[in-house]
């Protein structure tokens, strides 16, 4: 392997990073501050409070895979990077979730857009949640310091015709649209950033926050699933930890106890709300796992006249907020406007079908474009989100009904991405919907949608972004940690990710994750080195 | 298949029953959890097919199956032609090893899918693979060995179709399973027209160099 590699090189240089398969009999360690996760905020927290002389551990359930993993493989990287093999699921099976499990977690697999989150929606936490503290003027540092953490600009090459496509059709039906931040450095333009980026380019935490934290002498421990926080009157004494094989899903049986001062649970919206849960922490309002978000999203594909090849190139490098924030910030739900890579495997598992149809339809990959909508939910009172509860072996499942709000923003976007494909060519436009045909022409295509049943499984729905569960908030009574991510009940807890969003953030969460674990890590080192 | 295996046009007061039946029955993982003890009591295959004799089913002796069974493997040997369509290659042989490939990696695929996506899916062989619920629920007269693509294709069809939720979630599983495990093998790539990876790329990447 070329020594050029971060990872590579830290391992050679001695850094502390066990791999949970290899365990062979049960022990205990001890830190200052255990973290569970190596996400966004896991890595944030753990960089910035080891920089700072507190001793750390990390502890993530998913394994260590870096750029010698890294083959621009679809199937490999699903089954490996992503969580249950990518065929995680909402409860009744009718959103598809597509999140990380591997060091780094979601911002290994990202599609690396990087969004502030919007003013309109700091602003309503503000006012809604008693979170006059996040103001747009009070993060602006946060988000400045984490754009040159993980070296986030305007992409500035040409956008590929798949997104191409999203620009001109708005341009031409009079929409904004913008070119999205990235966090890269040195980005090949390749388009394989779902899969694990293959040239190091992508700057998430595998290359930025875990080496950092590394560096500064914090231990890692991969294929080591967080079971349960142990309370001792009341604080926190221990994390209980389950080593998994080398397929990263079967327990070997040697557990591990993790003793600190402090813990940070930094698992995920779905993660965290289940270890919470399983830990049986007191709640006493119920409010764990409570308003999860997901930003739902829906899709769209069209058949160009001309060649897309939509699996190369920066997979996301142009969006439009024209209706996102076009009812209000609490009005009809709005919708972001990006667009997805497609692959074969994604291809194959977004469009629905079979037999000859099927087979025609995937023969079209090189000439398709597609559209997606990610709904803004949380929003409003008839979109309080869903449920994490456990399933009888203690895993978390998410439970999320789709309100009539929703439906119709579903329809909405179904237009809009219709309309908009046309108008930038399409010869036909195909809706994610199992009654769906190909349509030829804007009218067609609008008649159909008229028609369309909105029922869950129908509708081809998608998350990428999970939010939510351990929301944030003044009041204890509705929420589960204050401002800065610290526990309402338990004095030595923080969370430190996207699950302390009290709604949906209304783009693509991995900056505010990034921002907020800066700030509230910042502050939780001041606090623990008094 | 001879035509008097077609299932029958269901319009008369059986066909009602039968759909309230579905209406309660098979909501409830309860249900779904008896099917399998019961699948299990009457002979269904229960335990992951293993190896299997390379010259009996054309499969790679190698390949060690973790949760298809040799039903489930039935099952989808039904299907895949019906689910792949055209896609599929017509020479006989070609065609049965390109299926056993498909096999394996949809096997290799669901083993990272992790113990409750996996509960979930064994409801649903067993569903489709026990012939009481396979007569009743998916409306497949014979048994899979014996169906014809067309059947197959019948059936998926009459799952996507359906107003019932659960079937068109049954649907999406069984063609999404086989699509991704199909198209996304390096051997199919050209049934999409995807090239691979940059090769410029591939050339350059150290990964991509022999260890």
């Amino acid at each position: 392997m070329s020594s050029k590699d971060r990872i590579a090189q830290g391992l050679e240089s001695g850094w502390k990073v066990t791999d949970g398969a290899t365990l062979t009999e049960n022990h205990t360690v001890e830190a200052d501050v255990v973290i569970v996760g190596t996400g966004a905020g896991g890595g944030t927290t753990a960089e910035i409070l080891a920089k700072s002389g507190l001793s750390v551990i990390l502890v993530e359930e998913g394994r260590l895979y870096y750029q010698k993993d890294f083959k621009m493989d679809e199937l490999t990287s699903y089954a490996n990077l992503y969580q249950e093999g990518m065929s995680r699921v909402t409860k009744d099976g009718a959103i598809a979730i597509l999140q990380g499990r591997c060091v780094g977690g979601s911002t290994t697999v990202n599609w690396t857009s990087s969004f502030r989150t919007p003013d309109a929606t700091l602003n309503y936490w503000g006012k809604r949640f008693g979170l006059e503290a996040l103001s747009p003027d009070a993060m602006a540092p946060w988000f400045d310091g984490r754009e040159i953490r993980h070296s986030m600009s305007p992409w500035e090459m040409d956008p590929n015709l798949n997104n191409d496509a999203l620009r001109r059709g708005c341009e031409k039906l009079g929409y904004s649209w913008q070119i999205i931040p990235r966090n890269v450095k040195g980005c090949w333009n390749l388009g394989y950033c779902g899969v694990g980026c293959p040239t190091n380019a992508k700057q998430g935490a595998l290359m930025t926050t875990i080496p950092g934290a590394l560096d500064h002498n914090a231990r890692l421990f991969h294929g080591l699933r967080a079971e349960r926080l142990v309370m001792n009157q009341d604080r926190i004494d221990s994390l209980l930890a389950s080593a998994m094989a080398s397929d990263g899903i079967t327990p070997t049986g040697i557990q591990v106890t993790l003793k600190a001062k402090h813990f940070v649970v930094a698992a995920s919206a779905i993660g965290s709300p289940g270890l919470l849960l399983r830990s049986e922490l007191p709640d006493p309002y119920e409010r764990v796992g409570k308003r999860s978000f997901l930003h739902p999203v829906n899709a769209s594909v069209a058949h160009m006249p001309k060649l897309v090849d939509p699996f190369y190139g920066a997979p996301q490098s142009v969006y439009s907020d024209e209706f996102n924030f076009r009812n209000g910030v609490d009005g009809d739900v709005g919708y972001k406007l990006e667009v997805p890579p497609l692959h074969p495997a994604m291809s194959a598992g977004v469009v629905p079908g079979h037999g000859d149809t099927q087979a025609k339809n995937l023969a079209g990959l090189p000439w398709m474009q597609s559209v997606i909508a990610l709904l803004r939910d949380g929003f409003h009172e008839d979109s309080p989100g869903g449920t994490v509860s456990l399933r009888d072996d203690g895993s978390p499942v998410l439970d999320y009904p789709i309100t009539d709000y929703l439906w119709k923003g579903i329809r909405d976007a179904f237009y809009t991405m219709a309309e908009i494909q046309f108008a930038a060519g399409a010869d036909r436009v195909r809706l994610m919907h199992l009654d769906s045909d190909w349509y030829s022409s804007w009218a067609d295509a609008k008649a159909a949608i008229d028609g369309f049943i909105m029922a869950p499984h129908r509708v081809r729905l998608f998350t990428a972004h999970q939010m939510g569960g351990c929301g944030m908030g003044s009041n204890p009574e509705e929420s589960v940690v204050n401002g800065f991510g610290e526990h309402h009940h338990v004095s030595n807890l923080s969370v430190h990710d996207a699950s302390v969003f009290p709604t949906s953030i209304g783009a693509n969460p991995q900056l505010s994750v990034y921002a907020l674990a800066a700030r509230n890590s910042t502050r939780l080192a001041q606090r623990l080195q008094k | 298949m001879n035509d008097h295996l077609d299932p029958p046009q269901g319009q008369g007061s059986v066909s009602l029953n039968r759909r309230s039946f579905l209406r309660t029955g098979l909501g409830g993982a309860l249900f779904l959890g008896t099917v399998s003890v019961t699948a299990g009591l009457s002979g269904c295959a229960t335990a992951p097919a293993g190896r299997l004799g390379a010259v009996e089913t054309r499969m790679d002796a190698r390949y060690q199956f973790r949760f298809l069974t040799t039903d489930d493997i039935d099952l989808f040997e039904a299907l895949l032609p019906a689910i792949l369509g055209s896609a599929l290659p017509e020479q006989p042989n070609a065609r049965r090893i390109v299926i056993a490939g498909t096999l394996e990696r949809i096997d290799a695929g669901i083993h990272k899918f992790g113990p409750a996506n996996q509960k979930e899916l064994r409801q649903l062989f067993d569903l489709l693979n026990f012939g009481l619920t396979r007569v009743t629920i998916a409306r497949v007269w014979s048994s899979w060995r014996n169906v014809t693509a067309e059947q197959a294709n019948a059936f998926l069809e009459r799952w996507r179709s359906s107003n019932i939720g659960l079937f068109n979630n049954g649907y999406m599983a069984l063609t999404k399973i086989s699509n991704v495990a199909f198209y996304g093998y390096q051997g199919n790539w050209h049934l999409s027209g995807y090239p691979g990876p940059p090769e410029w790329a591939v050339k350059v990447l150290p990964q991509f160099r022999n260890a």
